[in-house]
């Protein structure tokens, strides 16, 4: 049919000459780009990615085995990745979930996606930070700690509780308890102190001038910029403040005589049930759990807070039970009261 | 037909489990729950402002930069797109940095800045082949007032389809009322609450529909305004370009340096301001830091080159599957939504503006239910290399952000007489023939900006690149992983970075760019 078009017009497909000129490299540069060799083993990991790729590289380097990271991001209250799991259960493509808290996890032991592999790299590792059954170990923690500006007297809150007290409320900020760590952490004060308990300070912590804001680091920035004086917070999100160049330190709550303590909010991995790679998952669990990587991870930007007793940390990063006093936790049964809770704290907060 | 069913494979099979809520009318009745009423009506509000106010800056700026010759100013057209490349938060951050604004009218303002290029270009693709003898018949009734208000009166309908996509993306964003929220007034938008129903989901489809439930009003809602909007473009009339003469730019005479400042004032806004803060972000620091700010600022870069390279060339290979599949596909449904809306028929006029509300659902959906559906979709035993390669997420990115391909290739498709396609007909030339010859020979330009778009929002995509696989490796999921961690060198520098590889394409594209119809 191509007669039926002048001469002088056949130039002017542009669908074909598009096709050819633009369509096909990119194809062509996709193609290779994607086509490289299938990895040797899927670690999904929720930590931060500037810290955990190191370690991941680190992996790598060892035992010569190619690993795909995925990374999830707190926009999305870092689930992105356990949705991924979730959605994923009958075809698994993952060998490893390397999460940066603990109550998904155990979310994912109870829906069947995780198995059991007692890590001999877990000796050593408090009891109360690994999974009876061997499906989840913790590592590598952040405590819940005050953020206090230092150019400034500060009148701080001893206790969590005391945050609602209008001598310290008009002064500080909390994230609400809807996502990580807060969530977590308030889900464990329901825990121990009842919910009723919790669910009734939180309206008096609303009704105060406490400043709620969205996630640790949107208060600690806050704090940085001087709106507020003080916030409840993470240590990694600590850390960062203080590097940035802010004039402000770490305070850790409840540590008073008969005080609970600071709660310390450990990273977990656990090997995926009917993992493609079990063999090298096992490999990189070994790794991770490791004193190395839990050293590497507290004289990262992050602070994290070895568990470990005798594992080598800088002077700036507190050691629990050394430096400060931390809550015990049943942590299977926070993560079934965070499910309970949460449906509360979002009526409270999302409205 | 091959098209549908590739657009329907990329765009609705994910999307099953989700549409099948929106015909079920008892997943409505939580709407009327008092606080998700509440949400939803704020939700409304604030994304309706932020289309008012997309429109209303990026209106204005498309007839002063594109029609009128204004001293100095020639060069305002190339970067009006710019501001669409930066994520939206950083914009919102940019914003805070600035003004200290924060609360629900901050969110407005912020999306509704971040969302004004889009009114612009479409605007502009209207203006562009408004046809001389009308233009010029309005300069010498009445003269340059009349011509101007007669630029603005054709761009109308494209201008308004382009600020109902501000609202509709406004109205998806929870990362930006979440920002603001933190920050001062406490509130939430509808966006989070679908949010976290996703987030309980259990890998079953009854937590995946419930979630799809609660999106169902907000989603129906946006595709009830988005019907109204072709409504609207269809009383207009798409006006024929007959090719030969375009309308030339207006010289305002003594109005140049009002409207000249006018131009200024809004690109100040849209453009300089933000950029400019977040420039100054990349080498900001507290009080007790150490170094200047031109050694922070280079370091941030340096880090951001070393670190996002790689995620950025898996973005921009990721975006050009997506510009690739929109190449292919948006030609077709275009001129089969074109042919619906030039029928004969009433009927057929309602079912183009259907058949338009219905490719655009895909746009409309909650991304994370659509990466959640996309799951369940393609990990299938036996379509690992499919599943773990980039050609997934460019088909699912690509089938999500067709229809703005689709929607600018129609509206300049329309522009080509149709006596020329009866021509072609009355020769003999078979469809295929006319719809490539004739039709989207003259549309190159609306054609690989229809793509160039679909790629654009492909890169800057996030719920879908964290569900993805390949698309994991992306610059929005570093950017984004950054975010929250007061590394507010890093994030600013990656942010342009990332602004200025997707500006290459179009800096590329006006530098090289010949008008479409000669």
């Amino acid at each position: 049919m191509r007669w039926l078009v002048p001469a002088n017009r056949r130039h002017t497909n542009c669908y074909a000459e598009g096709m050819k000129n633009v369509l096909l490299p990119l194809l062509l540069l996709t193609g290779l780009t994607s086509c490289g060799r299938a990895p040797d083993l899927v670690v999904y990991c929720s930590l931060d990615q500037v810290h955990s790729e190191k370690i991941l590289k680190m992996f790598e380097d060892r035992t010569g085995l190619e690993v795909m990271g995925a990374w999830d991001v707190e926009r999305n209250k870092t689930v992105g990745l356990v949705n991924r799991l979730l959605a994923e259960r009958n075809h698994p493509r993952a060998d490893v979930y390397w999460n940066n808290e603990i109550a998904h996890t155990i979310r994912l032991k109870k829906a069947g996606l995780t198995q059991a592999y007692a890590s001999p790299s877990a000796v050593g590792i408090p009891a109360g930070f690994k999974d009876p059954e061997h499906h989840w170990v913790g590592f590598a923690a952040r405590a819940r700690v005050f953020l206090q500006r230092t150019d400034k007297a500060i009148d701080l809150p001893p206790r969590i509780y005391d945050m609602a007290e209008p001598r310290y409320a008009a002064h500080g900020a909390m994230a609400a308890p809807l996502t990580g760590t807060t969530l977590t952490h308030f889900s464990a004060l329901s825990l121990s102190d009842s919910a009723e308990h919790v669910l009734t300070w939180l309206d008096k912590a609303e009704a105060s001038e406490l400043k709620i804001g969205a996630g640790n680091a949107d208060v600690m920035r806050r704090t940085c910029e001087g709106d507020v004086d003080w916030c409840l917070t993470d240590t990694d999100d600590a850390a960062a403040a203080r590097r940035n160049g802010h004039p402000v330190e770490v305070v850790f709550p409840d540590q008073q005589d008969g005080g609970v303590g600071a709660l310390l909010i450990p990273n977990t991995v656990c090997m995926i049930a009917d993992a493609p790679h079990p063999d090298a998952a096992q490999q990189f669990i070994d790794f991770v759990l490791s004193a190395e990587v839990e050293a590497a991870l507290a004289a990262s930007d992050s602070e994290q807070i070895p568990l470990r007793p005798g594992v080598t940390a800088p002077d700036y990063v507190k050691l629990p039970e050394r430096d400060f006093r931390v809550q015990a936790v049943d942590w299977a049964a926070v993560a079934d009261e965070l499910d309970a809770r949460f449906p509360d704290f979002q009526k409270k907060f999302v409205k | 037909m091959l098209a549908l069913v590739a657009f329907a494979t990329a765009a609705f099979w994910p999307l099953a489990p989700l549409l099948q809520t929106l015909v079920s009318p008892t997943e409505w009745a939580s709407i009327l729950e008092p606080r998700l009423a509440s949400l939803f009506g704020r939700t409304l509000w604030m994304s309706g402002t932020s289309g008012l106010l997309a429109l209303s800056l990026g209106w204005p700026a498309a007839v002063l930069a594109s029609r009128l010759r204004l001293p100095g100013l020639g060069w305002v057209l190339f970067v009006l797109p710019l501001p669409l490349l930066l994520p939206p938060l950083l914009i919102a951050q940019a914003w805070h940095g600035l003004t200290g604004i924060d609360g629900p009218w901050a969110s407005v303002w912020s999306l509704g800045v971040a969302y004004a290029p889009l009114s612009a270009l479409f605007a502009v693709r209207a203006l562009r082949h408004q046809q001389a003898s009308a233009h010029e018949s309005a300069l010498l009734i009445a003269g340059p007032r009349f011509a101007i208000s007669e630029m603005f009166r054709i761009s109308a309908p494209a201008a308004i389809l382009g600020a109902v996509l501000a609202a509709v993306f406004a109205s998806t964003d929870f990362a930006v009322p979440d920002y603001f929220a933190s920050l001062g007034d406490k509130f939430s938008v509808y966006p989070a609450e679908v949010f976290n129903h996703w987030r309980s989901y259990q890998g079953d489809p009854a937590t995946l529909e419930a979630g799809a439930a609660v999106a169902a009003p907000l989603v129906a809602v946006s595709a009830l305004v988005l019907y109204l909007a072709f409504t609207l473009r269809d009383k207009a009339g798409a006006l024929e370009s007959n090719s030969s003469r375009l309308a030339r730019s207006v010289a305002p005479g003594i109005l140049a340096w009002p409207l000249a400042g006018i131009l200024i004032g809004i690109m100040t806004l849209l453009f300089f301001l933000p950029l400019g803060r977040i420039l100054f972000e990349t080498g900001a620091a507290g009080p007790e830091a150490t170094g200047t700010w031109t050694a922070r600022s280079a370091d941030a870069f340096q880090d951001a080159i070393a670190r996002g390279r790689n995620d950025l060339g898996n973005s921009l290979s990721l975006g050009a599957l997506s510009a690739g599949f929109a190449l292919l596909v948006a030609p077709l449904l275009a001129h089969f939504w074109l042919q619906l809306t030039q029928g004969p028929s009433k009927a057929h006029k309602y079912a183009a503006r259907l058949f338009g509300t219905l490719i655009a659902l895909p746009l409309l959906a909650p991304s994370v239910g659509t990466g959640l559906g996309a799951i369940l979709a393609f990990n299938q035993p036996g379509w690992e290399r499919f599943y773990d390669s980039l050609f997934m997420p460019g088909l699912v990115l690509g089938g999500r952000y067709l229809p703005i391909a689709v929607f600018i290739l129609a509206e300049r498709m329309a522009r080509v007489p149709n006596s020329r396609v009866e021509s072609a007909a009355l020769t003999g030339m078979p469809y295929l023939y006319r719809l490539l010859y004739v039709r989207l020979a003259t549309c190159r330009g609306a054609w690989l900006l229809g793509a160039g778009l679909v790629a654009v929002f492909a890169i800057r995509e996030l719920d879908l690149a964290v569900l993805l696989p390949a698309a994991n490796a992306s610059a929005a999921v570093r950017y984004y992983n950054a975010l929250h961690f007061a590394r507010d060198n890093f994030v600013a520098a990656f942010g342009l970075m990332i602004a200025f590889l997707l500006f290459l394409p179009v800096a590329l594209h006006a530098l090289l760019h010949k008008p479409d119809s000669k």
